[in-house]
C-alpha cells in the first residue's frame, strides 16, 4: 500500500462526519409518534391528560388499561383515551409518520462513493484501474438539505399532531352523540309509557261504556305514534353508538360497554371565550395547520436559495484514480494516479427553469399560508358564534323551558285535583314535558359539540363542518286532550 | 259595618281622576264598605219610617237629607271581592263592594243619586223597574250621554211604586255586569199596603255568576253561559250567610237575577208564595203555594212564608251545577272504570296522581287536595254530618225558637230533637248484597247490540 490510499478514506470519513454533524441521520425510535403527541399536548393542554404516553413501553401498559376503562360507564375523557390508543385510522396515520421519518433520514445520507475497478488485458500489458468518485453536490448542499429535512419533519409532526387532535375531537363528538341519543331514547320510552297508560285507560273507558270507540281510537293512535317515535329514537341511539365504536376502534366484546348516563352539565361561558377578536389572534398563533403552512413556506424559501445552483452543478463529480499497469512479460508495474473533476457545460440549462419552479413553489406556499390563515379566522368566528348561540339555547332550555314544563305539569295536576282536568290531560302534559326534556338534551349536546369545535378551531383545522344548529322544528303538538 | 272616608283614603287615586274637589264639596260623602259580611239592617235615622231589609252579605247605604230630598252617592269603581274565604276576584262594583250597597227608600220619597264614575270606561245606571222620567232611565246613548271616567252625574226622581228593584249599568253592560256591577233597590210602602204584609225578617239578594278561570282572579267577560262561579251577592257557598228566623216569623226573601240564565230557587221544609215581582205586589188571589220558584233572567221575585219548622233548611238553586264551584266540563266520566294496575304507572309519570271519579265525584268533597292558586273548589263546605259537597248558590234557612227580634247571627248547627234524625238500620243486614250491575259493564244482553260482531274482537 502506498501513501495515497488514506486520502480516499479521509475523504469518506469527512463526509461521514458531516452527516453526523447534521444530526438528523437517525430514525426516531417511535417513528416521531412521541413528538406528535408532545406537540398535540402543547397545543391542547386540556387534552394532555388523555394523550397516550410518549414511550412505547408505557403505551402498551396503557393498552391493558382498556379493560379497566371499559368496565365502568364510559366517560368522555376515557372515550378520547381509547380512541387515541385504538383508532385504526390514527394508527395508520402515525405509522405513516414513522415511514416518512425513515425516508427523511434516508434522504439525508450521503450517496456512497463510487469505486470503479477495471481490469484490461492486451498482448503485453495487464491494466487494473481503480477509481473512487464522489458526487460533490450532495456534500456541498448538505447543510441546506439538513435544514430542509428538519423543517419537513416538523411539518409532518405538526400535521400528525393535528390528526391526533382531530381524532380526539371525533371521539368527543361521537361520545356526545351516543350519550345524548341514548338519553333521548329513554325519554321516548317515558312517552310510550304515558301513551300506554292513556290507551289502556281509554280501552277500559270504552268497555265500561263511558267513551266511544272514537275516543278510544284517538288514544290508540297516540300510542302508535309514540311507538313509532320510540323506534326511531332507538335506531338513532344504536347508530350513534355504532359510530362511537368506529371512532374508538372497538369491536366485539370491547364494544359491550355501558355509556355514561348523562352529558356533562352546562358550564358558565368561560371568560376566555368571551372575546371573539382575542380568539382569532390566539388561533393565528396556535393553530397547527398555520404552523405547518409557515414551516412549508420556510422550507420552500430555503430550497429556492440553492435550486439554481443545484441544477447547474447537479452533476459536479470529484474522482480519484489509481491505475496500475503491469507488463505481462517483465512483471514491471507502473502506477498512475490523479484527480478527475467532472463538470457539466451549462450550454442549454443555466438553472433558470429550476429557479423559476422554486420561486413559484415559494409563491404557492405563501398563498397556501394566506389561505390557511383566512380559513382559520372564519372557522374560529363560526365556531365562536355557534358556541355562544348553542350555550344560550341550551341554557334557555335548562333555565326556562324545563322549569316552565314542570310548572305546567304541576299546575295540570292541581287542576286534575280540582276535577278541572282529566287524567288524559295529565298524560298529555307528561308527554309534552318529555318532548321538552329531549329537546333540552339535544340542546346540551349541541353546546358540547360546539365547544369541541371551538376548542379544535383554536388549535387546528376543523376536519368536519362545525356543528350546525338546525332551525327548530315546532314542538310536538300536545293536542291530545282527553276530550 | 266598617266605613271609611272614601276619598280621604284614596287621595292619590283622586288626583288620577278628573273629579274636581270643589264639585265634590257639594256632593254627599259616599259611604263605602270593605267587609263581605252581612251588615245589620239600617234603621232609618230620618225620613219616613220603614222596616229595613237585610242584604245577604251586603249592606244598605246611608243617605243625606237635603231639603226633603234623600241624597245618595254611588261611586262606580274596581273592587276586589272575597267571593269565598281565600278566593278573591277582581270585580267592578260600587262603593267598595260588588254588589253595590242596597238603596232603601219609601214610596213617595224624592231621591237624588250622585253617580261618580271611577271605572276605566264610561258607564250609566239604569234603575231597573222604576217609574221615572225617561231621561232618568240611565240607558247610555238613548236617554243620556254616558258618564265618562271621572265624571259625576245626578239622577233625580220620585220612588213612585213600592217593591223590589235593581240598579245596574246600561252602558257596555255585558262587560260591566259580567264584572259584578249591580245593586238592590227596595222601595218600602208608605204606610200599610193591602198586598204587602208586615214581615219580621226581610232578606234580599241578587243572583250573579262569573267565569273565573281556575288560578286567575278576573272574570272572563265574554262568557255567555258557561260560568263557573255561581253567587248570591257575589258570594258562593259555604260563604253565603245563612238566613236566620225566629220560629213563627213571617219571612220575606227578595231575589233578583242578573245572570244570563234562569235559577229555580228552592226552599226546603216550607211552602211559600210569590208575593211580588219587579212589577209590584202580587194580589193574594193570584198567589199559589210553591217550594221552588224560577227566577228568570232580569227578574225579581219576592217570596214569603211563615218559618214554622225548626231546623237548618237548605235554600238553593235547583240547577245542580249551580251549587258547584268550577269543574272541568270536558273531563270524561270515570265512573265504573277500573284503575287497577294503572295507578302505579301513572304515578311513575305524574308523581302526585291520585285516582278520582272512579266511583263518582264525591271524592272531591272528601279529599282535600291542593288546587291551583286562588281557585274555588268544585265541592266544599262541611256540615255537622260531613262534607256538603256544594259550592255555589246554596245556603240555609235557620229557624230557631226564641231568637231575639234583631238577632241575625248564625245560631250554629241545629240540634235535632230525639227521634227526628235519620239513622242507620241496626238490624240484620239486607239479604245477599246484589251487585250494582247485573250485567258486565257496557253490555245489556236483553237489548239488541248495535255492534258488528267483528268489532267485539277488540274487547278483552
Ligand atoms: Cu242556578
Amino acid at each position: 500500500m502506498n501513501t495515497t490510499e488514506p486520502t480516499v478514506w479521509r475523504l469518506t470519513a469527512a463526509a461521514a462526519a458531516l452527516t453526523v454533524l447534521a444530526g438528523c441521520a437517525s430514525v426516531s425510535p417511535d417513528g416521531l409518534q412521541g413528538r406528535a403527541m408532545e406537540q398535540a399536548a402543547r397545543s391542547a393542554p386540556t387534552l394532555a391528560a388523555q394523550l397516550p404516553p410518549a414511550d412505547l413501553a408505557a403505551r402498551s401498559d396503557a393498552q391493558t388499561q382498556l379493560q379497566v376503562w371499559l368496565a365502568q360507564p364510559l366517560t368522555q375523557d376515557n372515550a378520547v383515551r381509547i380512541a387515541l390508543l385504538h383508532q385504526p385510522a390514527l394508527r395508520v396515520r402515525l405509522a405513516e409518520l414513522g415511514i416518512q421519518d425513515a425516508q427523511r433520514v434516508q434522504a439525508l445520507q450521503l450517496p456512497n462513493p463510487h469505486l470503479t475497478l477495471g481490469r484490461l488485458v492486451n498482448g503485453h500489458e495487464r491494466e487494473i484501474e481503480r477509481s473512487l468518485s464522489f458526487g460533490l453536490l450532495d456534500l456541498i448542499t448538505l447543510p441546506w438539505r439538513t435544514q430542509r429535512q428538519a423543517e419537513a419533519r416538523d411539518h409532518a409532526t405538526l400535521l400528525a399532531a393535528q390528526d391526533v387532535l382531530q381524532v380526539a375531537a371525533d371521539a368527543r363528538r361521537a361520545w356526545l352523540r351516543a350519550v345524548a341519543a341514548e338519553q333521548v331514547a329513554a325519554v321516548h320510552s317515558r312517552m310510550v309509557e304515558a301513551a300506554e297508560v292513556g290507551a289502556e285507560l281509554a280501552q277500559r273507558m270504552a268497555r265500561t261504556g263511558n267513551w266511544s270507540r272514537l275516543q278510544w281510537a284517538r288514544e290508540q293512535a297516540l300510542l302508535s305514534d309514540a311507538h313509532a317515535s320510540q323506534a326511531r329514537a332507538q335506531l338513532a341511539a344504536a347508530t350513534a353508538r355504532e359510530q362511537l365504536h368506529r371512532t374508538l376502534g372497538l369491536w366485539g366484546a370491547n364494544a359491550r360497554f355501558t355509556l355514561a348516563s348523562s352529558l356533562p352539565a352546562l358550564p358558565p361561558v368561560p371568560a376566555d371565550v368571551l372575546n371573539a377578536q382575542a380568539l382569532e389572534t390566539q388561533a393565528l398563533e396556535q393553530r397547527l395547520d398555520l404552523q405547518a403552512a409557515r414551516r412549508q413556506l420556510d422550507t420552500t424559501s430555503t430550497r429556492a436559495g440553492w435550486a439554481g445552483a443545484a441544477a447547474l452543478f447537479g452533476s459536479v463529480g470529484l474522482g480519484y484514480q489509481r491505475n496500475t499497469t503491469t507488463e505481462r512479460d517483465s512483471g514491471h508495474r507502473d502506477t498512475t494516479r490523479g484527480w478527475e473533476l467532472e463538470l457539466p457545460l451549462p450550454l442549454f440549462d443555466w438553472g433558470g427553469t429550476a429557479r423559476t419552479a422554486a420561486r413559484l413553489e415559494v409563491e404557492r406556499s405563501a398563498a397556501q399560508l394566506q389561505d390557511t390563515a383566512l380559513r382559520a379566522r372564519t372557522e374560529v368566528r363560526t365556531a365562536w358564534l355557534t358556541y355562544r348561540t348553542s350555550h344560550d339555547l341550551a341554557r334557555q332550555q335548562r333555565d326556562e323551558v324545563l322549569p316552565l314544563r314542570a310548572l305546567i305539569q304541576n299546575e295540570t295536576t292541581l287542576r286534575y285535583n280540582g276535577m278541572l282536568a282529566s287524567v288524559w290531560d295529565l298524560l298529555a302534559e307528561a308527554r309534552t314535558a318529555a318532548t321538552a326534556s329531549a329537546r333540552a338534551i339535544e340542546a346540551q349536546r349541541d353546546f358540547w359539540l360546539a365547544d369541541t369545535d371551538l376548542r379544535l378551531a383554536l388549535i387546528g383545522a376543523l376536519d368536519t363542518p362545525a356543528t350546525t344548529l338546525g332551525t327548530a322544528t315546532p314542538a310536538a303538538a300536545a293536542d291530545s286532550r282527553g276530550h | 259595618m266598617q266605613r271609611r272616608q272614601f276619598f280621604a283614603g284614596a287621595a292619590t287615586a283622586v288626583a288620577a281622576t278628573s273629579v274636581s274637589r270643589v264639585a265634590l264639596a257639594t256632593l254627599p260623602e259616599p259611604a263605602t264598605q270593605a267587609s263581605p259580611d252581612t251588615a245589620p239592617p239600617l234603621v232609618p235615622p230620618n225620613g219616613r219610617p220603614y222596616q229595613p231589609v237585610v242584604t245577604l252579605n251586603g249592606w244598605t247605604t246611608p243617605w243625606r237629607m237635603n231639603q226633603g230630598v234623600k241624597e245618595f252617592h254611588l261611586v262606580a269603581e274596581p273592587v276586589v271581592r272575597e267571593v269565598a274565604p281565600g278566593f278573591f276576584v277582581n270585580l267592578w262594583g260600587y262603593n267598595g263592594q260588588s254588589p253595590g250597597p242596597t238603596i232603601e227608600v219609601v214610596e213617595g220619597d224624592r231621591v237624588r243619586i250622585f253617580v261618580t264614575n271611577r271605572l276605566p270606561e264610561h258607564t250609566t245606571i239604569h234603575w231597573h223597574g222604576q217609574r221615572l222620567p225617561n231621561g232618568m232611565d240611565g240607558v247610555g246613548g238613548l236617554t243620556q250621554p254616558a258618564i265618562q271616567p271621572g265624571k259625576t252625574f245626578v239622577y233625580e226622581f220620585v220612588a213612585r211604586r213600592p217593591g223590589t228593584f235593581m240598579y245596574h249599568p246600561h252602558a257596555d253592560e255585558m262587560v260591566q255586569m259580567a264584572m259584578g256591577m249591580m245593586g238592590l233597590w227596595i222601595t218600602h210602602p208608605k204606610g200599610q199596603h193591602p198586598h204587602i204584609a208586615k214581615v219580621q225578617r226581610d232578606y234580599a239578594f241578587l243572583i250573579n255568576a262569573f267565569d273565573v278561570e281556575p288560578g286567575s282572579k278576573t272574570p272572563k267577560v265574554n262568557t255567555m253561559l258557561e260560568h263557573n262561579i255561581w253567587c248570591w251577592n257575589s258570594r258562593a257557598f259555604p260563604s253565603i250567610s245563612p238566613l236566620v228566623a225566629r220560629r213563627g216569623d213571617r219571612v220575606r226573601i227578595r231575589v233578583g237575577n242578573l245572570t244570563m240564565t234562569n235559577h229555580p230557587i228552592h226552599l226546603h221544609g216550607h211552602e211559600f208564595e210569590v208575593t211580588g215581582t219587579d212589577g209590584g205586589p202580587v194580589p193574594p188571589t193570584a198567589r199559589w203555594p210553591e217550594v221552588t220558584t224560577d227566577v228568570a233572567v232580569g227578574q225579581m221575585r219576592q217570596i214569603e212564608f211563615t218559618a214554622d219548622e225548626l231546623g237548618d233548611w237548605a235554600l238553593h238553586c235547583h240547577k245542580s251545577h249551580h251549587t258547584m264551584g268550577p269543574m272541568g266540563h270536558g273531563v270524561p266520566t270515570m265512573i265504573g272504570v277500573d284503575h287497577k294496575g294503572l295507578v302505579g304507572k301513572i304515578q311513575k309519570i305524574v308523581p302526585d296522581y291520585m285516582v278520582m271519579g272512579e266511583r263518582g265525584m264525591a271524592d272531591m268533597g272528601a279529599m282535600e287536595m291542593p288546587l291551583p292558586e286562588n281557585t274555588f273548589p268544585m265541592m266544599t263546605g262541611t256540615g255537622p254530618f260531613g262534607p256538603l259537597e256544594m259550592g255555589g248558590m246554596f245556603t240555609t234557612l235557620k229557624v230557631r225558637q226564641g231568637l231575639g227580634a234583631n238577632d241575625y247571627r248564625d245560631p250554629g248547627d241545629f240540634q235535632h230533637p230525639p227521634g227526628t234524625l235519620a239513622y242507620e238500620w241496626q238490624g240484620a243486614p239486607a239479604a245477599t248484597p246484589r251487585p250494582a250491575r247485573v250485567d258486565a259493564p257496557g253490555t245489556a244482553p236483553t237489548e239488541p247490540s248495535a255492534r258488528k260482531p267483528a268489532a267485539s274482537g277488540h274487547q278483552h
